[in-house]
């Protein structure tokens, strides 16, 4: 009997506290605006085609239009053999060894990494490097003498995401 | 769970292991490998348009005196417009394998693009081509690349094409399962070692291996950062960055050869047509990488369509060029005797010439569907004990889709395909 009594009171405490839990839920508005968050290296969706490479690369590196005979000269051995990535790396080793190229002296570069760093990655990548890219190219160029202004040029023109828009 | 159920599972699971298919850590999925009959083979179309009446029916005399026996002389009234080229060996290419007489083409459109495509893919195309468009079905490249173990480099699968246009489009196909991850070398030699390749790639700046080492690091650094929007095959395929070197070194290499003079004149026929010419070419990739796959075409009996005694003379050239082939496989250490070389056109000529008649007074041929136009030969020519010697199959046998099959079986994976495929390895032909 006494047992019964207590299990009773278990079963109303239990009740009124399932009944308290439930509460309206309240609509905050802390206001403050929607953020849409890209990705660091941007939404690059687009494979570059061959004139479209070409060009932006001359361009890049020379600080001009490419002529449209100098296209389709660049355009003949991109047809004709089925690696591309191994076609565009010798295309740009070619470009740099022009002394018309245009790339920063290793003086001016290692005088502010920095900004030599920023605008590498404006001028090829169309956007600026996040604080971590800035700091790993930044510590890269520090720690090796060997690394020139051309050397990351043609890392860069060589990538992945220079190949994309 | 009782002992006895235990030792049942266990040995059922065991079972299990060695019988079912590999998982690499790819998630490639695929059976061992079977035996090979050889390490290589070099499939070369005799391509253009041939008809089996100009060449194994000798109906003009003996226009491939270096493939096929017989010494019948060059019809009279082509005779002037026909230069032969001599004997680059001692052996016709005939006696050193099977020759299928009357092997077909047996289906879809006889255009040159649809023969290769065919002949290429082990598939007909029986649907409007679009020349534009990879094929939907796997390339031979990509069968050998991926079911072979360990997976074969780029560099052992080499599309050597005498043509660009829709030409490119054969080193490897649209299939889900398949793709330019599998795809093989393509080059069109006639334009990449030119005045405009040499411009273009001839003079890059160098760097040391220090450099090389740097600019690897940099870029796998972007490429990582960049790795989720990367799309597979956006590059068409890709050597491996080990390989690059090696490939880039003989693009400049050619291009260095080409510079000194050495392509102008090199089998000292006074000059190289544009078949001798791919052919010379795919020779070059031969003695600089022994690839376990290559496929070179000639095209340039085409000219029929409007000079039939210059088909006559570009297929002595042609025939020589084959011949000259040859000869490099059995010069090249690694490939002598470890070689089969399948050659056959992608298609034949109609049996009623067009209205214009040659120099000669010969009338011209096209290539429209009819049953000539699909009468083909092939050739099987291999080491003694691996491919059937001297052997003449005149019955009519074997069609273009068979070739595929028939490189997979000699290299090893045709269990693994043959579900995939309806044509049949020439079994007549390889031991």
């Amino acid at each position: 009997m006494k047992v019964s009594k207590h299990i009773l009171l278990l079963l109303a405490l239990l009740t009124a506290g399932a009944f308290s839990g439930c509460q309206k839920e309240k609509n905050i508005i802390y206001d403050v605006n929607d953020v849409n968050v890209n990705r660091p290296e941007g939404n690059k969706d687009y494979v570059k085609s061959l004139a479209e490479f070409i060009s932006i690369a001359y361009t890049d590196l020379f600080g001009q239009n490419i002529s449209q005979s100098a296209l389709q000269t660049l355009s003949v051995p991109y047809s004709g053999f089925g690696d591309l990535k191994l076609i565009e790396d010798m295309i740009i080793k070619n470009f740099l060894n022009s002394p018309s190229a245009i790339v920063p002296s290793n003086t001016d570069m290692r005088a502010n990494v920095d900004q030599f760093i920023m605008e590498t990655y404006q001028k090829f990548f169309n956007r600026n490097p996040n604080e971590f890219e800035l700091w790993h190219m930044k510590n890269l160029i520090e720690e090796n003498a060997d690394i020139t202004p051309e050397l990351v040029y043609y890392a860069t023109m060589t990538s992945n995401e220079y190949r994309y828009y | 769970m009782k002992r006895r159920g235990f030792i049942k599972k266990a040995a059922a699971a065991t079972a299990g292991a060695f019988s079912a298919p590999y998982i690499l850590p790819s998630g490639r999925l695929f059976a061992a490998t079977g035996t090979r009959v050889v390490d290589h083979v070099v499939f070369c179309l005799f391509a253009g348009g041939v008809r089996n009446l100009e060449s194994v029916h000798k109906a003009d005399g003996n226009l491939m005196p270096n493939t096929l026996l017989g010494n019948e002389s060059i019809s009279s009234d082509i005779a002037a417009g026909v230069t032969p080229l001599g004997q680059v060996g001692g052996q016709r290419l005939q006696e050193m394998g099977t020759l299928y007489k009357e092997f077909r083409f047996a289906q879809g459109s006889t255009g040159h693009f649809s023969g290769h495509s065919s002949v290429m893919t082990g598939v007909y195309n029986l649907a409007d081509i679009n020349i534009r468009q990879r094929p939907a079905t796997p390339t031979i490249f990509e069968y050998y690349r991926k079911h072979t173990n360990p997976t074969a480099n780029a560099t052992n699968a080499w599309w050597v094409s005498n043509a660009l246009g829709p030409y490119p489009a054969l080193n490897y196909s649209s299939h889900p399962d398949y793709g330019a991850l599998y795809g093989a070398n393509y080059i069109q030699p006639a334009s990449i070692i030119s005045q405009a390749g040499y411009d273009s790639l001839g003079n890059p700046k160098t760097f040391t291996q220090n450099q090389h080492d740097l600019v690897g690091e940099m870029r796998g650094f972007f490429d990582n950062n960049f790795s989720s929007q990367t799309l597979a095959g956006d590059a068409g395929i890709t050597n491996a960055i080990s390989d690059n070197p090696a490939v880039q070194q003989f693009l400049l290499d050619s291009f260095q050869e080409a510079v000194a003079g050495q392509y102008t004149n090199p089998w000292g026929l006074g000059g190289m047509s544009g078949d001798m010419f791919n052919v010379f070419f795919a020779e070059k990739v031969i003695e600089r990488f022994q690839p376990e796959l290559l496929v070179v075409n000639m095209q340039d009996v085409d000219v029929c369509h409007t000079n039939f005694t210059s088909y006559a003379n570009n297929l002595m050239r042609a025939d020589y060029a084959m011949a000259h082939l040859w000869q490099t496989i059995q010069n090249t250490p690694g490939m002598a005797n470890n070689t089969i070389m399948i050659a056959l056109p992608e298609h034949g000529r109609n049996a009623q010439p067009n209205t214009v008649v040659d120099p000669y007074g010969r009338y011209a041929l096209d290539h429209t569907n009819d049953e000539m136009s699909r009468e083909i030969f092939c050739l099987v020519a291999g080491p003694s004990g691996k491919v059937v010697q001297n052997q003449l199959i005149s019955q009519v046998q074997g069609e273009s889709i068979d070739v595929v099959p028939t490189i997979a079986k000699i290299l090893g994976f045709y269990d693994e395909i043959s579900g995939m495929l309806t044509g049949q390895p020439l079994n007549a032909a390889v031991v």
